[in-house]
């Protein structure tokens, strides 16, 4: 099944914006958070279908992840 | 009442359509609290002031060190060593002496929190430390305050607006903070201290909060409600992501 996987800021460098995948069935938010070497405890937002997720949610076919990191003040 | 010297000042505010005097009343009788004098606090604070926000509250526990001056633009060199909170509320003072500051020399906690958010129509949080994020997002539901809330790192920010008591045109409540971010558990926040940041991005990102707040104060506008506004300036690339709280979801956690 297809996915979109969108990350923003610091989770950008040395990878990309957005990307489309082939992935299993059952494949899930964590499985793919492994898959772009990204610490879950990095991980400030995780978003599918506009809905905040927890990395055990399992994704579903035309699905899009986006994926923000803890980002703090200044 | 806008004194004759009000008048002028703010006189391109007074012309606008969609603010005009009307407006600009609405800012002066405005209390906003700003929660961090730092990178995304002081845009906020400069802005705030230059517009004629009536009363501006500043939370910040920190004092003025030469590392902050690279961004923290409200401050200057001669403020090393002070609170931020006073050099802030002096800096103010020379920008707009018409504006009514409340120094919260204090790192809001979980036991004083809601005490200082009372009493502000809006609260805008730039703040580097996740747990106080999240009290003070907490106490501004709980008070029905909105909330403006910012974060940068890097060559990265992003802002949203938080008003999660009120029911959006679907009939579901808007999000909290729980429904954009992660409560702190084990995780790991990267500090501008850690990973550094380009000295504008806080200014690019707390002026846009800033705007934030003036559309709230004075009901222009569309705020960024459900909107997860991110800023790119690696790439000078804006991007806007609609979010929503599940319907389904149980009660507040």
């Amino acid at each position: 099944m297809k996915i979109t996987i969108k990350l923003f800021a610091t989770f950008r460098q040395d990878r990309f914006k957005v990307e489309d995948r082939d992935v299993a069935p059952g494949t899930t938010v964590a499985d793919v958070l492994k898959s772009l070497d990204i610490d879950e405890a990095e991980v400030g937002t995780l978003f599918v279908r506009g809905r905040h997720v927890e990395p055990d949610r399992v994704l579903e076919d035309g699905e899009a992840l986006a994926v923000f990191p803890l980002v703090g003040g200044g | 009442m806008l004194t004759s010297e009000e008048t002028e000042r703010y006189a391109r505010h007074i012309v606008l359509r969609d603010v005009g005097g009307p407006g600009q009343q609405k800012m002066k009788a405005a209390r906003v609290l700003v929660v961090g004098a730092g990178g995304l606090g002081s845009p906020v604070l400069q802005y705030l002031a230059a517009a004629g926000i009536g009363t501006i509250g500043i939370a910040d526990d920190d004092r003025v060190s030469l590392s902050n001056l690279q961004r923290q633009v409200v401050h200057r060199t001669a403020d090393i060593g002070r609170l931020k909170v006073e050099s802030a509320a002096d800096a103010i003072a020379r920008l707009n002496p018409h504006v009514v500051v409340e120094p919260h020399a204090l790192r809001l906690d979980a036991g004083n929190v809601a005490a200082v958010v009372a009493g502000y129509d809006v609260v805008v949080d730039g703040v580097d430390d996740w747990d106080t994020r999240f009290v003070v997002a907490d106490a501004c539901e709980a008070a029905r305050v909105p909330l403006v809330s910012a974060g940068v790192l890097t060559f990265y920010g992003w802002v949203s607006v938080l008003k999660p008591w009120e029911i959006g045109a679907d009939g579901i409540a808007h999000p909290a903070i729980r429904h954009v971010l992660r409560r702190p558990r084990d995780g790991r926040l990267q500090t501008c201290a850690e990973v550094g940041i380009l000295g504008v991005v806080p200014g690019v990102v707390g002026t846009l909060a800033a705007t934030e707040v003036l559309k709230l104060v004075t009901g222009v506008g569309e705020p960024l409600v459900r909107r997860l506004l991110n800023v790119d300036l690696h790439d000078a690339s804006f991007d806007v992501v609609d979010y929503e709280r599940d319907p389904d979801e149980e009660a507040s956690p």
